[in-house]
């Protein structure tokens, strides 16, 4: 008798939360929208748009590019299966990361963008001490493209580019990084943090399954 | 009309306790597999591996260990959850329940002292590791452990059912 009372109490009690928890509103996202070209790969076809908002000096942001960037490329984005669209987010508490974007962006108006990625995630641990972007990214390209790239780092338009980032990651409610949101008919799945590429492809696969 | 056992301080955590955590549990499984908070719900297949990038991100388990959780830790959870609001064997399913509880903790702190930036998981929705998370999950121990031990020591005290005539 007790038990029968109980079990009714409980299922008001799970209905209740169960009904909370559809109430919340879910904030999707603007997918491809606005995206700098210079930083979008892929084809704007594919079935999968992944928005990764990354810091360039964020420990975070570097195991995450260093576990999936190439591979996701490689698999997914060359085979037109996702468009990556890669978005700035550098966070107040990284001296260095605004720089580091700056030039980032700057190296992607001259088509450097993933060679100056690499360079900046590979050696981060050096330039987040030291504070040497422009030593760190003049490795990976030649000194004429450093000049252009010095010259594009300090103009308007890129911090509005790098400003325009953040309003959008603001908009999604990002306050960590790596954030990447995956976008895939018309719902939008958010990762946070560091995940293996192991389980991001299954995760790709499964969404690719529901074509 | 059979007499119940007189109530005590105990025998009300325990109910409290009981459809409180039955509904928690109940719910963080259901969120996981049905994703609630989606406009349209994904099918079981992407709402697992979507929480498997969530149980990922704590870099505890390798990737079959991660796979095995994110497939049976939803289920596992509603199983509980149901075992718990109906009272059967409490003992065990308190003591089991605690010791997941234990390991949620375990992740959250260690997540939060790692400063690691991930999403709880814990409710399918994201959810930052903060030290509000860290004191509810912490929170929620302290009543599962109280809930095993009054489970035990109720267990232990005569019933009416069980007095020889």
């Amino acid at each position: 008798m007790y038990r029968r009372k109980l079990l009714i109490a409980g299922l008001i009690v799970f209905l209740g939360v169960i009904g909370l928890g559809s109430a919340r509103a879910h904030a999707g996202g603007a997918g491809q929208s606005d995206a700098d070209s210079h930083k979008a790969f892929g084809s704007k076809s594919a079935p999968i748009t992944m928005e990764t908002f990354s810091d360039f000096e964020c420990p975070a942001c570097r195991q995450f590019y260093l576990n999936n960037y190439r591979l996701v490329m490689e698999n997914y984005v060359t085979t037109g299966k996702v468009y990556l669209v890669e978005r700035d987010f550098p966070l107040p508490v990284h001296a260095y990361s605004t720089v580091a974007a700056r030039y980032a962006r700057a190296a992607a108006q001259i088509g450097k963008f993933e060679a100056v990625q690499d360079v900046l995630f590979q050696n981060q641990s050096s330039w987040e001490q030291s504070g040497d972007v422009d030593g760190t990214v003049a490795k990976a390209l030649t000194p004429a493209e450093m000049n252009k790239v010095r010259v594009l780092a300090k103009s308007p338009a890129i911090d509005a580019a790098i400003e325009k980032d953040k309003a959008l990651g603001r908009q999604y409610a990002v306050n960590q990084t790596p954030t990447t949101y995956i976008h895939f008919k018309g719902q939008t799945y958010p990762v946070v943090g560091v995940v293996s590429y192991d389980v991001l492809h299954q995760f790709l696969d499964q969404l690719l399954a529901q074509r | 009309m059979m007499q119940s056992s007189p109530l005590n301080y105990r025998r009300v955590f325990l109910w409290i306790g009981r459809i409180v955590l039955a509904g928690s549990f109940i719910y963080a499984g259901y969120a996981k597999i049905r994703m609630p908070t989606m406009p349209q719900r994904p099918p079981l297949p992407v709402a697992l591996s979507f929480f498997a990038m969530q149980v990922d991100s704590y870099q505890l388990l390798p990737a079959w260990g991660v796979r095995f959780v994110a497939h049976t830790l939803p289920f596992a959870e509603i199983a509980l959850g149901v075992l718990l609001l109906i009272g059967w064997e409490l003992r065990i399913w308190t003591t089991l329940v605690t010791l997941l509880v234990a390991g949620f903790f375990f992740g959250v702190v260690r997540a939060y002292f790692k400063h690691m930036e991930i999403n709880c998981g814990c409710f399918g929705t994201p959810q930052p590791v903060t030290i509000m998370k860290v004191l509810e999950d912490g929170g929620l121990l302290v009543l599962m452990a109280a809930m095993t031990v009054f489970a035990f020591i109720e267990a232990r005290r005569p019933h009416p059912w069980t007095e020889k005539a």
